[in-house]
């Protein structure tokens, strides 16, 4: 093998041991008890029977095609509002790109029960409007929007942001209308940062778990969440892993072509970003009022309603934020999200730096999103019970969760780092590590941050693993309002709604703190 | 430099997050119990202190979730004592294996789980109503199940999916046991008709389809110990609970939960502490309003919330037996009249 491979490969080993230890070997383990374990006794007759059993079939139907439209309608709402965002300078721009973060990091009970707040039987909307949405498909697909529309515009944005100015300019003087330019110079430059985030919406859509549980009702509940009541609830661990192998097939599928699609379209380049402008016509005031429109009706909304009744809660629901129990999980959330971010960068790292000449380490820093958590949880616990409620293992758990988001935002930034710049330091005679740290990380510097915020808001967030592997002592911002929703009376839904305003401003709070002010902007033309 | 000197500090700070649990490890007595398992922490600071046995609480998730990562871990158990098994799951325990008989005569239990399991304390799975629901419909509250299958009470339930909540799974077994399957099932074919609707869990019934927490229904499948959690938990101080109780026959199914040695589990002696410790008046006093359930021991004080909650004076139930053999193949059933 040539150096540079065997540097990849060598960047490689930490990644895919944490992958293959942590994730991997734990599925395989779960499977491998389903299919020849004690409990091998609902052994499936071919691996096709998934298909011939209608329930089965329309439940990996509907998850495909509710991903499938969640990705349409993200793009046609998304692209818009992110060219506003990326070409409109006004006031509350930059604050608004931050609150986009915001769904992100709200734990997916809550954002459902936002949901329902508008949309459910007594909501909001369904007042005013007079519509029931509640047992229907658009309950999920408006959830979905609600947690994936900030992901394709925050990527809509980044990417318009490095369009090369002069050959949009250069465009428009050789007499290219604005649709013209934009479809001929800008589409095909933004297009692979759209087809990442989109993949990302699809693998979302399709793998997600929390959302489709709630706001999908038994009928439109997906397949993950029937993998997970297989496991759970009914122990039929064969039929659980045949499901989980089609899964991991059809999303294993999408992840490797995105990865093709990412790394052929890569271009570096050193691109001078188009100035923004301040709108001046009515026209332009009403492009705006669009955009953030649509924004608030998907984004702000449900987490409004949140905000709103929590509000209401009153001083002695909010009086049991400064109590011992609430202080300890706050802490936790803390301690153990910064013990996670940290983890996950070093992975994320790694991977970004291997999948630069790999398309199979690329797809691979999907796995974590392609397989449910629930499922991973099952196998670590059947795979390793003499670590069961261990914090390493729990915080390794969050780690490997959430290092994706950091390697593919890397891996994004260091396709766009222009070569010669490295070269001209190596010839200089500076050492790889040197080039890494002093020309590439401060090029790539805003990549990182971004992917370091998303993965802290995961962490902050994380649910499924936490409910399996902690122990009481651990007990996080989540599990509390999780425990908040296991009891009866108005005062405990309160609280967990003061809870989750909490969380909500810890979350927006750690993504300000590492993502740091934007740069500078240049001033406008 | 302040980079790399920063990147080492936190390097430093994680080691130690890392090495502090492993420091702290002097075999404790592990205990598994289920998502609802919640006692005063002083008490158990208390236990532990006078006891000399260090408590590793571990939560499971649901009370079927819990099984089932018994009977998956049994090899190598992650527990020496389970508290939390009932009368509905301790016969698939059993046939797994995964119980170790244990030897306890103490005190005057007033309800038994199995030979392998001390009783804790007992509740009762039912239907609630909202009150001030019923009030403005001027709708009557239902005398029988039968009455929820007229078109008066159309779309009126909403219960939890017995394949994936214990509470479901109890109601579905006190409307067989009640009933009796054939007639019990006839009932479910037709309340599909008339509108029931099934949910993933408690929390979503009675959070979000709750008329009383914003939902549409007025009647939901609860515990007989909810009406006084809602006045212990209410933010007014309040005098009556805002729902009740409805005990109709085929409603109510009675809960036995209770603690039990994890087979191939060690720490013996302290786990007998433990099962002392869950029996003692302390705990059963407790017990009642942090796990909204009913004390075993026949002379433990009532909590005054808990006349909130008065007992039903009549239950449904199945032999442990017939509930392991034919659960399952119920739940697939009822999967396939009120789902599919």
């Amino acid at each position: 093998m040539p150096p540079r491979r065997w540097r990849s490969a060598a960047l490689a080993l930490l990644p895919l041991l944490a992958l293959g230890v942590l994730l991997v070997a734990p599925v395989l383990r779960l499977a491998g008890e389903g299919w020849w374990g004690d409990l091998a006794t609902q052994t499936p007759s071919s691996p096709w029977a998934l298909w011939t059993d209608p329930y089965l079939r329309w439940r990996v139907l509907w998850s495909v095609l509710q991903a499938a439209a969640t990705c349409i309608a993200a793009l046609l709402l998304g692209l818009p509002v992110a060219w506003v965002l990326a070409r409109w300078e006004f006031a509350g721009r930059s604050l608004v790109l931050r609150l986009l973060m915001l769904p992100f990091v709200v734990p997916t009970l809550v954002a459902a029960l936002g949901v329902l707040a508008l949309w459910g039987p007594r909501g909001v909307f369904s007042g005013w409007l007079d519509v029931h949405l509640q047992d229907t498909p658009w309950l999920l697909l408006y959830g979905n929007l609600f947690f994936n529309l900030c992901v394709v515009v925050r990527a809509g944005v980044d990417a318009l942001e490095h369009v090369s100015a002069p050959r949009v300019a250069a465009a428009r003087t050789l007499g290219a209308t604005p649709w013209r330019a934009f479809w001929r110079v800008e589409w095909p430059a933004i297009l692979p940062w759209l087809a990442s985030s989109l993949c990302l919406v699809f693998l979302y859509c399709f793998a997600g778990f929390g959302l489709a549980l709630v706001l999908g009702g038994q009928r439109y509940a997906t397949v993950e969440v029937e993998i997970y009541t297989l496991v759970a609830h009914e122990l039929q661990l064969a039929p659980a892993s045949l499901l989980a192998l089609w899964m991991l097939l059809l999303t294993g599928t999408v992840a490797w072509g995105y990865a093709l699609i990412e790394k052929r379209l890569a271009t570096p380049t050193r691109v001078q970003p188009i100035a923004r402008q301040h709108p001046s016509r009515p026209a332009h005031w009403l492009g705006v009022a669009a955009a953030l429109g649509v924004l608030a009706f998907f984004c702000a909304a449900p987490l409004v309603a949140i905000v709103w009744r929590a509000a209401h809660a009153g001083w002695d629901t909010w009086a049991l934020v400064a109590d011992v129990e609430t202080l300890a999980a706050l802490w936790n959330t803390l301690r153990f999200s910064a013990t996670a971010l940290l983890l996950a960068t070093v992975l994320g790292v790694l991977h970004a730096l291997a999948a630069q000449s790999s398309v199979a380490m690329r797809a691979a820093a999907f796995l974590p999103f392609v397989v449910s958590p629930i499922t991973v949880a099952f196998g670590l616990l059947l795979l390793y019970p003499q670590w069961t409620a261990s914090l390493p293992l729990l915080l390794c758990a969050y780690a490997v969760l959430a290092y994706p988001f950091v390697a593919k935002s890397l891996a994004s930034a260091l396709d766009n780092v222009p070569e010669h710049l490295p070269q001209a330091a190596r010839s200089l005679g500076a050492s790889p590590w040197r080039v890494f740290w002093r020309v590439t990380l401060p090029m790539v510097a805003p990549a990182l941050r971004r992917g370091m915020a998303f993965a802290a808001a995961t962490a902050l967030g994380e649910f499924a693993v936490t409910l399996f592997l902690s122990r009481p002592e651990w007990a996080t911002l989540t599990t509390l309002i999780y425990q908040r929703l296991g009891r009866p009376g108005a005062a405990n839904g309160d609280a967990a709604l003061v809870l989750a305003c909490v969380l909500m401003a810890l979350a927006l709070a750690a993504f300000a703190l590492i993502e740091g002010p934007r740069r500078t902007e240049s001033p406008h033309a | 430099m302040l980079h790399r000197r920063r990147f080492t500090l936190a390097a430093t700070a994680l080691a130690a997050f890392i090495s502090l649990p492993a420091l702290a490890d002097d075999a404790p007595l592990r205990v598994l119990v289920h998502s609802s398992f919640s006692l005063p922490k002083p008490l158990l600071a208390q236990f532990e202190a006078e006891s000399g046995v260090k408590l590793s609480i571990i939560k499971a998730g649901d009370a079927g979730e819990m099984l089932n990562k018994l009977i998956l871990t049994r090899a190598q158990p992650i527990a020496d004592v389970v508290f939390g098994l009932d009368n509905a799951s301790v016969a698939k325990a059993q046939a797994n294996k995964v119980l170790e008989p244990v030897a306890y005569t103490q005190g005057s239990a007033t309800a038994q789980v199995d030979a392998n399991v001390v009783p804790v304390d007992y509740g009762f799975v039912n239907l609630n109503f909202d009150k001030a629901a019923f009030a403005k419909s001027g709708l009557a509250l239902p005398k029988t199940l039968e009455d929820l299958a007229q078109p008066a009470y159309r779309n009126l339930l909403v219960v939890p999916n017995p394949a994936t909540s214990s509470p479901g799974y109890a109601f579905l077994l006190a409307t067989i046991a009640g009933m009796g399957e054939e007639k019990a099932f006839d009932w479910w074919a037709r309340m599909r008709g008339n509108g029931v609707k099934a949910v993933k869990g408690w929390t979503e019934a009675y959070y979000t389809e709750f008329s009383r927490n914003g939902g549409t229904r007025p009647l939901v499948v609860s515990y007989a110990s909810s009406p006084a959690a809602e006045v212990f938990y209410s933010k007014e101080k309040i005098t009556e609970s805002p729902t009740g109780n409805l005990f109709l026959k085929g409603g109510v199914f009675r809960q036995v939960e209770g603690v039990a040695l994890v087979a191939g589990g060690g720490q013996r002696e302290a786990a007998g502490k433990f099962i002392r410790f869950m029996r003692s008046g302390v705990v059963q006093e407790a017990l009642q309003t942090t796990m909204w359930m009913y004390p075993i021991e026949a002379h433990t004080p009532l909590a005054d919330v808990m006349k909130h909650a008065v007992e039903p004076t009549a239950f449904d139930s199945l032999p442990a037996e017939t509930i392991a053999d034919k659960g399952t193949g119920w739940v697939a059933r009822w999967t396939q009249v009120v789902l599919k």
